[in-house]
């Protein structure tokens, strides 16, 4: 499911890097969780692997009804028929594994999600989806 | 009486010209820069030469509307106020025309049959690449009798040599358009059985050219298309041919170079046929896009030019800045405008490596978007951000942000349809508002991401059937004035390689 360059830095966290400014209770922007043009992690998303987060985001039309898992985007997860000609993931979103089931939220209005942020592949056994980066035991406003 | 009215008329207007410098507003800026355009369009003298080289520059989903907001961003990022600003083809050294870009059968047109119709000289019908006005998108058996022959393959016949170069997949319509024929312009990497024999896939379709001598320059993106089911693409992807073709190694095979990343463009030369691949699907938006991996349309533009100015009896090149429109379709005016930039940079370059005498320069776009501007908002509102209202003195906007009548402040850009809509769907599956329209600040909104709001609900939001603007300079450039059908451009072409 990974489409570009696979997030080939995506587990090599970088614990002995100088950690970015940073509020605790700060919301992230999803493209701050990644290098410039979605092709690994940042440095600020290395040094807070393990940690809770929130991040700001959309969710994408889930994969499977009655899931505790969604797709968070950066923007709208528009489906574009003269862009592709199937639906395609963007290089940068977040798998999201929720505590509960899943409440679904439409597509274009803005969530933040809080949860454990977890990286290394995954293998969705439901969906078969796999991610790299995820927020775990989360729930989203 | 109508004699002596004549008569009177003209003395009045030579008494106004003797008296213009008299006038109060005669050393207004606006005055002296006025008279200054009206002077460059009088020295500007028709170039009836015969055009050796053919430069086309669309902007996808670049109409007049999203041109505007790509002048008022590239100028404030330079510290104008952004109205003022003019983009590398809007002085008046440029010819100008208005384009009706609808499809025979589409009010609203879509990229294939627009570049069809730049490509052709006749419009063509939704969905279908170069194919006459009696193929039937989606139906191979209406193909056979029906293929009309390109620009390409005429000016191939004067032994000019043919390239393009586009942000986009180098299989996607605007680019397919130079060399491919399809009953359906998805048909990227394969077709159905019932084609088997009838067309090929786009991808195949452009190997088969450089086969034939026909394209010597392709550079862009879509390298998933030319690589195996299941096979590894350099950047760690996955091909997409079921037929288990792999087109790059038969384009090597044939003795094309090919580039896949910054590093290997820039280890290109000019001894052999280029094939260049720098993603998967598309290649980055301007915005995200980082040097040393890809180069930008401007070095892709200088890279083709270079390349095909080679050949002494000149060349057709097509560039396409392809994803103005892809951002467009997502309602992000923020990635819109960078792309715009990196177009405007890509005219630039191709307008300092040629030579007017000889070079007709063509920049347009296929369509325009969905795209509407609000008012009323003073100068320098930041054309990403909020509109600030008008200031009674000075010229900058006030402080004052300008209210809908439900108290909230709105950007100055927006869209009718598209996934920014104010309508959001409901538990019940009906779409509202229960609480009126989203809150925006300045800082949302001008954030890269932000999506712009718009009326009617849709996943991607949609082309629009408005006019584009033509901008042109060199050999025939001048045939390019008031309102003309999109095929015309193609007619300015020939007429321009062919005048003796």
């Amino acid at each position: 499911m990974q489409t570009r360059r696979t997030f080939l830095i995506a587990g090599l966290a970088a614990p002995m890097l100088a950690r970015p400014g940073r509020a605790a209770d700060e919301t992230l922007r999803l493209r701050e969780l990644y290098e410039r043009r979605g092709t690994g992690l940042s440095d600020l998303a290395a040094n807070l692997v393990g940690e809770r987060i929130s991040v700001d985001g959309f969710m994408a039309p889930p994969l499977k009804a009655e899931s505790r898992f969604f797709v968070l985007t950066k923007m709208p997860m528009a489906v574009c028929p003269f862009c592709e000609s199937e639906a395609e993931w963007p290089n940068d979103i977040l798998a999201v594994y929720t505590k509960r089931i899943v409440d679904v939220s439409p597509f274009n209005v803005k969530i933040t999600t809080t949860g454990v942020l977890e990286t290394g592949a995954y293998r969705d056994p439901d969906t078969g989806f796999l991610s790299m980066v995820r927020l775990t035991d989360a729930s989203y406003v | 009486m109508k004699t002596t009215l004549s008569v009177s008329a003209l003395a009045l207007f030579a008494a106004t010209g003797a008296i213009a410098q008299d006038l109060p507003q005669a050393e207004s800026q606006w005055f002296t820069d006025g008279q200054s355009a009206v002077q460059a369009m009088i020295d500007r003298q028709p170039n009836t030469n015969t055009a050796k080289n053919i430069i086309v520059l669309v902007a996808d989903g670049n109409g007049v509307g999203t041109n505007y907001i790509t002048r008022l961003f590239d100028g404030q990022q330079k510290g104008m106020l952004g109205e003022e600003n003019v983009l590398p083809y809007e002085t008046p050294d440029w010819s100008s025309a208005l384009i009706k870009t609808y499809n025979i059968n589409a009010q609203t047109p879509d990229s294939a049959p627009t570049a069809g119709a730049m490509n052709t000289g006749v419009k063509q019908r939704f969905n279908l690449i170069n194919l006459g006005g009696d193929a039937i998108h989606d139906d191979c058996s209406t193909v056979e009798g029906n293929e009309l022959t390109t620009f390409g393959e005429i000016v191939t016949g004067m032994d000019k040599s043919v390239g393009f170069v586009s942000t986009a997949r180098v299989t996607h319509a605007t680019p397919a358009a130079v060399y491919s024929k399809t009953a359906n312009r998805n048909w990227e990497d394969s077709v159905p059985e019932e084609c088997d024999g009838i067309q090929t896939d786009i991808a195949t379709q452009l190997i088969d050219q450089m086969e034939a001598g026909m394209i010597d320059f392709a550079m862009g993106g879509g390298r998933r298309h030319f690589v195996p089911e299941g096979v590894e693409t350099d950047e760690g992807g996955s091909g997409r041919r079921a037929d288990g073709v792999n087109l790059i190694d038969r384009a090597t095979g044939l003795g094309a170079q090919y580039a896949w990343n910054t590093e290997t463009f820039d280890a290109l030369t000019t001894d052999a046929p280029v094939l260049a691949l720098f993603n998967d699907s598309h290649m980055e938006y301007e915005a995200d896009r980082a040097d040393d991996d890809e180069p930008s349309l401007a070095d892709m533009t200088k890279k083709a030019i270079e390349f095909l100015s080679q050949n002494e009896n000149g060349y057709y090149l097509e560039i396409e800045a392809g994803r103005v429109d892809h951002a467009n379709h997502a309602g992000n005016a923020a990635r819109v405008v960078r792309d715009g930039v990196a177009y405007a940079e890509a005219v630039a370059m191709a307008d300092e490596m040629t030579d007017d005498e000889d070079t007709l320069i063509i920049v347009t776009a296929d369509h325009e978007h969905a795209l509407a501007l609000n008012g009323y908002c003073g100068r320098g509102s930041d054309i990403m951000g909020l509109c600030y209202d008008i200031a009674q003195h000075g010229d900058k906007h006030s402080d004052e942000l300008v209210l809908g009548s439900d108290g909230k402040p709105f950007t100055v850009v927006g869209y009718l349809n598209g996934a920014g809509s104010v309508l959001v769907e409901q538990e019940d599956g009906t779409f509202a508002a229960p609480e009126g329209r989203p809150e925006i600040t300045q800082e949302d909104a001008t954030d890269l991401d932000y999506v712009q709001q718009a009326l009617v609900p849709k996943s991607s939001e949609s082309h629009s059937g408005e006019d584009v603007a033509v901008y042109a300079k060199g050999p025939w450039a001048h045939l390019f004035d008031s309102t003309l059908e999109q095929n015309v451009i193609f007619h300015v072409m020939h007429h321009a390689v062919t005048a003796e």
